[in-house]
């Protein structure tokens, strides 16, 4: 081989395919530097501003890669619409928790500056893994996006409860990423290929290997999503969280571990669609009714709120279980307006707990619409959107998943979506006529709140009203990314 | 169906206009709630009067004032609003009973704290209700069905009597859980016209020539069917109704009564008639078996009741029985029964309503006992009652006589047996109409709390005024009322192939 030929196969990575993960690695760098330079309230304010101006520009800077699609580093880094979308939802969705960060952590005397490079790291895991099909650069990916979350979990002074959540949640998540390096092992076996989609178009002998590999790989997933039955972290790992945190894995989180799994749905639709819908269909079956079940019977909101995120994984693998293009719309709109409700409500606690002897139990909440009216409205606008009351974003989300499942007549999960949903109206209507019907039972103090906070929560309120009443505004989004992954 | 652009935006203006309302009392200050409210729904109102003058009754089949707005042109879902004859009736109905709920409340002395939201949930009702009627999109339509929801949860769970909690709690529920079922149909409805026409579409006049296997006509006929008869309701279903009727404020009952509990015959009619003729016809004897049902169990109900206000809430579920039974007899007489029954139930249901409302705030309890005679010290009050409640019974003149009548003539282009069941069932309705009247006004009342009280004066009187018109109205020129609708029915009818 000459020179000019070996130079000829080297690609040149293509930045404007990848800006927006480089300024983002850049960013948590310098916050890393910052953290290690500078001291006290200065350096809180600094960490805050500069990490507003990093995610700003990163979201400026998404305008290039959508412009520009394609592959580059060899089709190991796949940059398309579906890419570019669930990164603007991140970094929005990253930026709406930004605002409660300090005084959060300045209220239960826990500030710690890791939080910042932490978090762009975590984001940039997240960027990364909304953009591969390679199997190792996922890998790797799930990795960066689980340890930035163990980490975060854990960050909280003086609370075992934290420790003990970040602890399960380490334990399962390392076992579930050691079961989808499995799984990735297999499928290299089978097709001698890292990328998903040679793997899931090769017409190879041992069916066996691709099957292995796929159900390993899936369940790594699976576990991170919090499907049952592999849950258990979730619940923990969550309520021990930071608030703020918990916003963070409950939407940023879950959008970054579902991606890989709508990636995929193209793909099996040929191969095995029957064992994918009946597979996925009865993890989802049996995810909402457990989440939702559960959830009824919950005295504190925060574990209440997670068990609900348990239940919307359930009903976004109903979407996913319909393997066609209405079941990758569903699951991506679904997805994306959930992060946007499940971080308004979580946001809402972290606002509520710097209250004077604040406690998540129901009782607290009890006449809320006449301590803070502002917040509880807030508040209600996120449980309606939800429970699924048109025409909140969550009506829509649920409308396209009931359409999804009449396209493959799947009736019977569809029932059971139905029954989920009525056990979950008797949980989020409970908070509802607790705080606007009845009069306040505990003492507390009001939690201060800063305009931006108010802007963040009055903005995701509106968001999660807004994108279910005109689902047009982000459905171009949508349309395209679904069409960038079925190849068109 | 044909449809008519509207030249002015009536409908939308008269769904934004509580809006406006609602955001002005929202803003200004308590004191001045109760008469933005009053101005808004009195605007409201004139302007449907005015909609109604613009309809052209010649051609009452085509949707006119119609609007539309995109939405989502992908999936097919638009803002689509107008009137035929039927809607433009219910729609006339809803913004009266919505002034008349205002009014009322005015004067309701069980209507003193929390002022503001009170009157932003009414307002906000009678948007929503107005959207229910006159969309003709089916996804709009669930949207606005649903809406409804919110503003009565609150209504009933603030202002409600003892057990308003529970009845909040159980009203949204029921309602809520029952028309998760309709939205897989209407789903699975847009999904099935994708897969045979090629794309997404929620327009009803879209989906009314789909032509549909019978097993998937009937599927769908179904989930929509568990929606409205919960809504409706029909007597296996009807286990909310008298907590959220009988727990909510008075103005709260009435809407529910009078215009909430319309939604689901209305949509009965136009959605499960219209859409699934083939399953309609298969299944309309055992759906009149269940209305018939329904009839004499609600009424033998009713008549065991001691608190006025349960009393009349079943009696309501006995009245849409009527109107459920006349339906599936699916012949003329019938749907025009079913229809002005409606009418005649929004009105007098509003009646009965009020006059319990008025009792509780003269004697300050609902139950029977305690009221005997005490009718006697108010002559005009006793008058108005005894026009209301012989109305409700079927008499002629009154307006509930047009839909009993009509009904036993379909009944009878059946058979005559029938004809004999349906009068069995109408005697059972009298029967309860006959005892509460004997106790109000012949029983006589303890001499130790013989007490006097004024009678029907300011608001309430209003209110009462409003509504006698009408019933006396459609009692005695129901011919009127039947020019709203009838050519509505004769496309229904010719749908169905009759």
């Amino acid at each position: 081989m000459s020179l000019e030929q070996l130079v000829g196969t080297v690609e040149l990575p293509d930045l404007r395919k990848f800006l927006p993960e480089f300024i983002l690695l850049v960013l948590a760098f310098t916050l890393f530097t910052l953290e290690l330079t500078f001291k006290g309230e200065k350096k809180r304010r600094l960490l805050l501003t500069v990490s507003y101006a990093g995610y700003a520009l990163v979201l400026l800077s998404l305008f290039v890669p959508w412009r520009h699609p394609g592959d580059t580093f060899y089709a190991s880094f796949t940059n398309d619409a579906l890419a570019v979308t669930v990164k603007l939802f991140a970094t929005l969705l990253t930026m709406a928790v930004l605002a409660f960060v300090n005084a959060y952590y300045r209220h239960f005397r826990s500030f710690y500056g890791e939080f910042y490079y932490l978090l762009a790291f975590t984001l940039l895991g997240v960027f990364i893994l909304a953009s591969s099909y390679n199997l190792v650069i996922l890998y790797v990916a799930l990795e960066l996006v689980s340890v930035g979350f163990y980490v975060l979990t854990a960050l909280f002074r003086g609370s075992t409860a934290s420790k003990e959540g970040a602890f399960k949640y380490l334990v399962l998540g390392g076992l579930s990423i050691a079961l989808a390096s499995y799984g990735a092992a297999f499928m290299y076996v089978y097709a001698g290929s890292l990328d998903l989609r040679e793997i899931l178009s090769y017409e190879g002998q041992d069916l066996h290997y691709l099957i292995l590999g796929l159900v390993f790989f899936l369940i790594g997933f699976a576990v991170k999503i919090g499907a049952v039955p592999f849950h258990f972290w979730l619940p923990d790992a969550y309520q021990g969280a930071p608030t703020p945190v918990t916003a963070l894995m409950a939407s940023v989180g879950k959008l970054a571990f579902f991606i890989p799994l709508l990636r995929v749905m193209p793909l099996v639709q040929e191969k095995f669609s029957v064992v994918w819908t009946v597979t996925v269909g009865v993890i989802a079956a049996l995810t909402m009714l457990f989440g939702n079940f559960v959830a009824l019977v919950q005295k504190d909101v925060k574990r209440m709120l997670a068990y609900s995120s348990i239940a919307h994984s359930g009903y976004l693998l109903a979407a996913a279980a319909v393997a066609k293009e209405l079941g990758m719309k569903a699951l991506l709109y679904f997805l994306l307006v959930y992060g946007v409700m499940a971080a308004g409500s979580f946001l809402v606690l972290a606002l509520l707990e710097r209250g004077r002897g604040w406690r998540n139990e129901l009782e607290y909440f009890s006449g809320l619409r006449f301590t803070l009216p502002a917040v509880a409205f807030a508040f209600f606008i996120y449980l309606i959107a939800l429970l699924g009351v048109p025409p909140t974003a969550g009506f829509a989300g649920k409308a396209l998943v009931f359409m999804a499942l009449s396209f493959d007549e799947l009736w019977w999960l569809a029932f059971v979506m139905i029954l989920s949903t009525a056990v979950s109206t008797g949980y989020y209507v409970r908070l509802v006529v607790l705080m606007f019907m009845k009069e306040p039972v505990v003492e507390t103090g009001r939690p201060v709140s800063a305009a931006a906070e108010r802007l963040s929560l009055a903005l995701t309120a509106l968001a999660s009203v807004l994108l279910g009443a005109l689902p047009g505004l982000i459905w171009f989004l949508i349309e395209a990314s679904v069409a960038s992954i079925l190849g068109r | 169906m044909e449809r008519v652009e509207a030249a002015f935006p009536f409908i939308s203006l008269s769904m934004l206009f509580p809006v406006v309302f609602a955001l002005a009392v929202g803003l200004a200050r308590e004191l001045y709630a109760r008469y933005l409210a009053l101005v808004g729904t009195a605007l409201t109102f004139l302007l449907s009067l005015v909609a109604v003058a613009h309809f052209d009754f010649s051609k009452a089949d085509a949707v006119q004032l119609y609007e539309e707005y995109a939405v989502l042109p992908e999936l097919g879902v638009k803002l689509a609003l107008g009137a035929d004859g039927l809607s433009l009736l219910m729609y006339f109905l809803t913004t009266l009973i919505s002034l008349v709920a205002v009014v009322w409340s005015v004067g309701d002395e069980k209507v003193s704290y929390r002022l503001k939201e009170y009157f932003i949930a009414f307002l906000l009702t009678e948007t929503f209700v107005i959207g229910v009627f006159t969309a003709f999109d089916l996804i709009v339509f669930y949207v606005f069905y649903e809406l409804t929801l919110l503003p009565m949860l609150f209504v009933i769970g603030i202002w409600g009597y003892k057990l308003r909690l529970y009845s909040a709690y159980k009203f949204f529920i029921y309602i809520f859980v029952s028309s998760l079922f309709l939205l897989l149909g209407i789903a699975s409805l847009a999904v099935y016209h994708y897969k045979t026409k090629g794309y997404f579409t929620f327009s009803y006049f879209e989906l009314l020539g789909l032509q549909m296997p019978l097993s998937f006509e009937l599927f769908t006929f179904l989930l929509f069917f568990i929606a409205f008869a919960v809504k409706t309701p029909i007597v296996p279903f009807h286990t909310w109704l008298p907590d959220a009727h009988g727990e909510a404020p008075t103005a709260g009952s009435v809407v529910l009564a009078a215009v909430l509990l319309k939604m689901g015959t209305y949509a009965l009619l136009r959605f499960n008639v219209g859409l699934f003729p083939e399953a309609t016809k298969l299944l309309a004897p055992y759906l009149v078996a269940l209305g018939i049902f329904s009839i004499v169990m609600a009424s033998w109900m009713t008549i065991s009741q001691t608190n006025v206000k349960r009393f009349v809430a079943y009696s309501s579920v006995s009245h849409m029985g009527f109107v459920v039974t006349a339906m599936f007899l699916l012949n003329m007489e019938g749907l025009r029964a079913s229809v002005i029954e409606m009418f005649a139930h929004g009105l007098t249901s509003a009646g009965l309503f009020m006059v319990a409302g008025f009792i509780y705030n003269r004697l300050h309890t609902f139950n029977f006992r305690s009221l005997k005679g005490a009718i006697k010290f108010m002559p005009l009050f006793a008058t108005v009652t005894a026009v209301i409640a012989f109305s409700a019974m079927g008499l002629p003149g009154g307006s509930s006589f047009w839909g009993k009548f009509l009904t036993v003539l379909s009944a009878r282009e059946h058979s005559t047996l029938l004809a004999f069941a349906v009068v069995a069932a109408a005697f059972f309705s009298g029967a309860y109409v006959l005892y509460f009247l004997k106790t109000l006004y012949l029983d006589t009342k303890e001499e130790s709390v013989l007490v006097h009280f004024r009678d029907l004066e300011g608001a309430p009187l209003v209110a009462f005024a409003m509504i006698l018109l009408p019933v006396i109205a459609v009692g005695l020129f129901p011919f009127v009322f039947f020019a709203f609708f009838e050519a509505s029915l004769k496309l229904l009818l010719k749908l169905i192939g009759h």
